[in-house]
């Protein structure tokens, strides 16, 4: 037979179904954030890896003039070249709807078969693709508006176009790993066509994308530099030009940035959740062994020593946590893969398939199992310690002995507030431990809330701030430079555009010290008194008017020559052509979430490729401020067909906020993975919220017994528990108001650090405490009137009688 | 037995013949601290129990009776006095200490039952076994039913205590109290909730316990029942005022 001891265990378990409930939610929440935190990071990151891997990344690949087979052999010859592979890369425009086109990049791999670097993943139809079709990668696939079996119209340089079937869609996870950090989410739609349809397509039959994977240390960016410069020498000793080469380290997959973030953001949410669950376990077991003190005086009375009726309670607490962890092992596993599916898509990660994650279980286990039992011990060794005496009458002494406080005689000095109030706020007051430890959990449940929507925010504010680099209404390039004074007064013919302005751009690459390339670089020319940019500075100063040869640089800029200064000289090769440049300012942009950016005056630049009074970028401002995406769209059409009927040639008319959008998925991964982590965090504080209260409730079962016998009548008394738990309620909101703001800045910081390389812009939103403010309302009502309603429902003999 | 007062103590009445002295209270007192002041609830009792002996404690309400008695079962602490039982000074034992030496040699009855809500009526008398390290599996279980049977409850041992009636709970205190076949009895107002009858049928187990060898102190404020134990020891404001010989006088 059982002893009667674990009886009481399975007994107290089953017997009050709804304390069980309130105490393993308790925990359980914690377990099911921590289960679904931790699966998440180990599986992203480690998914991510061997995703990546898996493709066989390319860790050097050069934009050149061409690359001829005879040249590709000798590449493959080269010390410290494991495979090289050569392939044409080159861009049209597609036709996405109604007059709308779109910039997209297309690959011609000679040899699909034998080609062995950036593989590709086929997730509908065929590939590769056979003379006439197309395959595209699937996460820009909407951009595009077409769908697996439709045609894509593709304008050809001469103006005339041409229709590719749409035979299979593809996952490309090297997607944008030819740019910055962000690369991924700004990287234009891709497709891969048949090298047979080069000329049909208007294209020269040659190779100009070299592919490289390196033999050694592919996780060292210097060496493979070092490598890089070898063939980059090698080719121009052949005659080759080569227009920029791009170094990756295998592991550096495009987004690698954002699961960095979000691996932090992880972290620090997971120790968050643990300590708010500690508390709410603790709440919860203080409320138990409240519950339970006469319990405690019999078994003492009938021999029990102090720490058999305390493992009496641990083992509870331990049934406890293992039916929590029950619960929420396979509910994180599930939960958290549909999050992840949800982030993989975003971020173009491939999953290895859905399986449970060890650490995560074993985490879950641990945490089960330790923190419950901490969380309780303080409650069970203090319930534990009453004497039988104390236990039987309900009596403490050391509670006799209690003077009223200040805050006591303040509250009984009240006057000219209604009497249930009153009763509710002294109530409220009477046990201050308690009530200390119900506002900790509630407060951290709220402030861990609050803290990711202003995360969130925190997150726009950056955009917003990158918005002032991007005030075009519309950004036209052309393919060939053309005079910035006929451009302008072309222009003039469109209506509502108010200011043109030509800028110079060109692609170039940062020289280091030793000769070698430390990054490719976009150099942007605006005139230096530009209105169409306002530029955010970290240190040093905008361009001026009398400035030689200066530039200011981004954040991945400065990243790439360590100890860059103000004041130091930098060499860019821009054209083949090395000149040197001071260093005037860093800008404050999207991080490494962009490329390197060089911004230098028009002048200059333009001076340096040789189109004085040209360009091939031109900046429009329409004569209304604030105009939508679709306004400037519409008007990006406009300009298109006003150049084009000019007999200009037209590479692009974009809306300037479509350069915004773009970067802006990036940042939206982060937003909206942190508006899911922000509803996790409601979910966790609200079953706390309610868990607390009703407990709270429930321990007040006598009490509320005894004033139905003195002649309250129900309606006071579910009132007065009403107003309690409002009370106690708002009294956390408030605080919570407070506690956010340090977790707000640590959560925001952890974020900007790994996308952004800087600390955050510090954004404290109203959203986030006016929703929590509403959560409490509702769950301090409902959490109070269940546990209330029952007690007024039950006869005065049964509540005073309730244990 | 020997009875005395703190002050002023009475003349002792006579004893069992040759029982030894089981408990032995000397000078016992006992205040409560509060904001308003302290309260004596016990004003120095001394006072023995033979072994045998069915002793009442009568008084009114607040006289300081449970109070006593607590100080006989150690539940409560002392201010000042000892309290020995079959020799042992209780209140010089630690708490884990004293709870395991009650739940070996002393049963305790209370006025509500104190049962435990969630525990069969059986593993509540199995209860004090388990606790008190006298737990014997099969033999304790045996014990159990023979103890619930001897209190007329052997047809209900699967029931909670809820489903049973008050008199039938405080049997089941009866043989939750005999379960480790302790020496003394002490029972703090055993019949205050229940009618007479089953009151009656309670003092009649009583006194077959006594008659059994058991020595039990019981306290009462029911006057009635006074009569049908061996002595009685009236208490009033925390003091012995008389034994029953001198209220009989």
């Amino acid at each position: 037979m059982i002893r009667p001891r674990w009886q009481k265990v399975f007994a107290d378990l089953i017997g009050n179904k709804t304390r069980s409930l309130l105490v393993i939610l308790s925990i359980a929440v914690g377990l099911f954030a921590i289960g679904i935190l931790e699966t998440n990071h180990e599986i992203i990151t480690a998914d991510m890896l061997t995703g990546y891997h898996n493709t066989n990344p390319a860790n050097i690949t050069m934009q050149t003039s061409g690359i001829s087979d005879d040249l590709l052999d000798t590449v493959r010859g080269m010390d410290g070249v494991d495979q090289a592979e050569h392939l044409r890369s080159f861009s049209l425009r597609a036709h996405t709807g109604t007059s709308q086109w779109l910039q997209m990049d297309l690959m011609a791999i000679p040899d699909y078969d034998d080609f062995e670097i950036n593989t590709v993943s086929l997730m509908e139809g065929r590939f590769p693709p056979k003379r006439g079709e197309v395959v595209l990668e699937q996460s820009k696939m909407d951009d595009l508006n077409v769908a697996l079996g439709d045609t894509l119209e593709v304008e050809l340089p001469s103006g005339r176009s041409r229709e590719l079937l749409v035979v299979g869609v593809v996952q490309v996870q090297t997607l944008g790993a030819v740019s910055g950090g962000g690369g991924f989410f700004v990287a234009n739609p891709l497709g891969y066509v048949n090298p047979d349809d080069l000329g049909w397509l208007e294209q020269p039959n040659t190779n100009n994308r070299l592919v490289i994977t390196v033999l050694g240390d592919n996780e060292d960016e210097i060496y493979i530099q070092t490598v890089a410069q070898e063939i980059r020498d090698d080719l121009k000793a052949d005659g080759v030009t080569v227009n920029s080469a791009v170094i990756r380290k295998r592991s550096s997959h495009p987004t690698a940035v954002y699961v960095d973030a979000i691996s932090q953001v992880l972290f620090a949410l997971g120790a968050l959740v643990v300590l708010l669950s500690s508390f709410l376990i603790t709440n919860t077991l203080n409320a138990l062994l409240t519950q339970q003190t006469q319990q405690i005086g019999i078994l003492k009375l009938v021999g029990g020593r102090r720490w058999q009726v305390a493992l009496i309670y641990l083992v509870l607490i331990l049934v406890y946590g293992l039916v929590a962890l029950a619960i929420s092992i396979p509910l994180s596993a599930r939960a958290a893969y549909v999050l992840l599916e949800y982030l993989a898509g975003q971020i173009n990660v491939e999953l290895q398939g859905y399986r449970v994650v060890p650490a995560a279980v074993y985490l879950q286990i641990a945490i089960a199992v330790i923190v419950p039992q901490l969380a309780g011990l303080v409650p069970v060794l203090q319930g534990t310690r009453i004497r039988v005496q104390q236990a039987f009458s309900g009596i403490r002494e050391e509670d006799s002995l209690q003077q009223h406080g200040w805050l006591e005689q303040k509250l009984a000095r009240l006057r000219g507030l209604p009497r249930p109030l009153l009763i509710s706020l002294r109530n409220t007051f009477r046990r201050k431990g308690r009530l200390v430890l119900t506002l900790i959990t509630l407060t951290l449940g709220g402030a861990i809330f609050i803290a990711t929507i202003n995360t969130r925010s925190s997150v726009d504010a950056y955009l917003t701030q990158l918005s002032h680099y991007f005030l075009a209404d519309v950004n036209l390039s052309l393919e060939d430079p053309e005079r910035i004074a006929r451009v302008t007064k072309e222009l003039s013919a469109v209506p509502g555009i108010s200011l043109v302005e030509g800028w110079a751009g060109a692609t170039g690459e940062i020289i280091t010290a030793s000769g070698a390339v430390a990054d490719s670089a976009q150099v942007i020319g605006p005139p230096v008194d530009t209105q169409l940019m306002t530029p955010t500075l970290l240190e040093g100063r905008w361009l001026l008017p009398e400035d030689a040869r200066a530039i200011v640089v981004n954040e991945r800029f400065r990243d790439s020559l360590p100890g860059l200064q103000i004041g130091d000289s930098v060499t860019l090769r821009i054209n083949g052509k090395e000149t040197d440049w001071v260093v005037v300012g860093f800008l404050k942009m999207a991080g490494r979430s962009l490329d390197s950016m060089a911004y230098t005056s028009y002048d200059q630049l333009a001076h340096l490729t040789g189109s004085v009074r040209q360009a091939r970028l031109f900046r429009i401002a329409a004569d209304q401020p604030n105009r939508t995406l679709e306004e400037q769209s519409e008007l990006a059409r406009q300009v298109e067909l006003a150049m084009r009927d000019a007999g200009y040639t037209v590479t692009e008319a974009r809306a300037g906020l479509m350069v915004l959008d773009k970067t802006d998925d990036g940042l939206n991964v982060m937003t909206s993975f942190l508006l899911i982590l922000s509803g996790l965090a409601a979910v966790v504080g609200s079953i706390g919220l309610a868990g607390t209260l009703s407990i709270n409730v429930l321990e007040r079962m006598r009490e509320i017994g005894v004033m139905r016998a003195v002649g309250a009548s129900n309606r006071d008394v579910i009132r007065m528990v009403l107003v309690e738990g409002l009370i106690i309620g708002l009294l956390s909101w408030l605080l919570s108001l407070v506690v956010a703001v340090p977790i707000s800045k640590l959560l925001s910081d952890l974020i900007s650090m790994a996308i952004f390389s800087t600390t955050s812009i510090f954004v404290y939103t109203l959203n986030g405490p006016l929703l929590w403010l509403g959560v409490v309302i509702v769950l301090s009502v409902i959490s109070s009137l269940a546990p209330a309603i029952s007690a007024a429902r039950l006869t005065i003999r049964e509540v005073l009688a309730y244990e | 037995m020997t009875i005395s007062r703190h002050r002023n103590p009475p003349e002792a009445p006579p004893t069992p013949a040759g029982a030894p002295v089981i408990i032995d209270l000397r000078e016992v007192k006992k205040a409560y601290h509060s904001p308003a002041g302290d309260f004596w609830a016990l004003k120095g009792i001394s006072a023995q129990v033979h072994t045998g002996e069915f002793l009442g404690i009568v008084g009114r309400s607040g006289a300081g009776k449970s109070t006593l008695l607590n100080m006989i079962s150690g539940v409560d602490s002392l201010t000042s006095g000892e309290v020995l039982v079959d020799g042992i000074s209780i209140h010089a034992m630690d708490e884990n200490q004293a709870a395991l030496w009650r739940g070996r040699n002393l049963g305790v009855i209370y006025q509500s039952f104190q049962l435990m809500p969630m525990l069969s009526l059986l593993q509540n008398v199995l209860l004090p076994m388990d606790m008190s390290g006298m737990w014997r599996n099969g033999r304790s279980v045996t014990r159990a039913r023979q103890l619930l049977d001897e209190v007329g409850l052997s047809d209900h041992i699967h029931k909670l205590p809820s489903a049973i009636s008050g008199g039938q709970q405080q049997r089941v205190a009866i043989a939750r109290a005999l379960a480790n076949d302790p020496p003394i009895l002490l029972a703090d107002e055993p019949t205050g909730r229940l009618d007479s009858g089953t009151a009656d049928s309670i003092m009649k187990i009583f006194e077959q316990l006594v008659a059994g060898g058991k020595t039990i102190v019981m306290v009462t404020h029911d006057q009635s029942l006074a009569s049908r134990m061996s002595r009685v020891l009236w208490l009033a404001d925390g003091s012995l005022v008389q034994t029953r010989t001198e209220a009989m006088a």
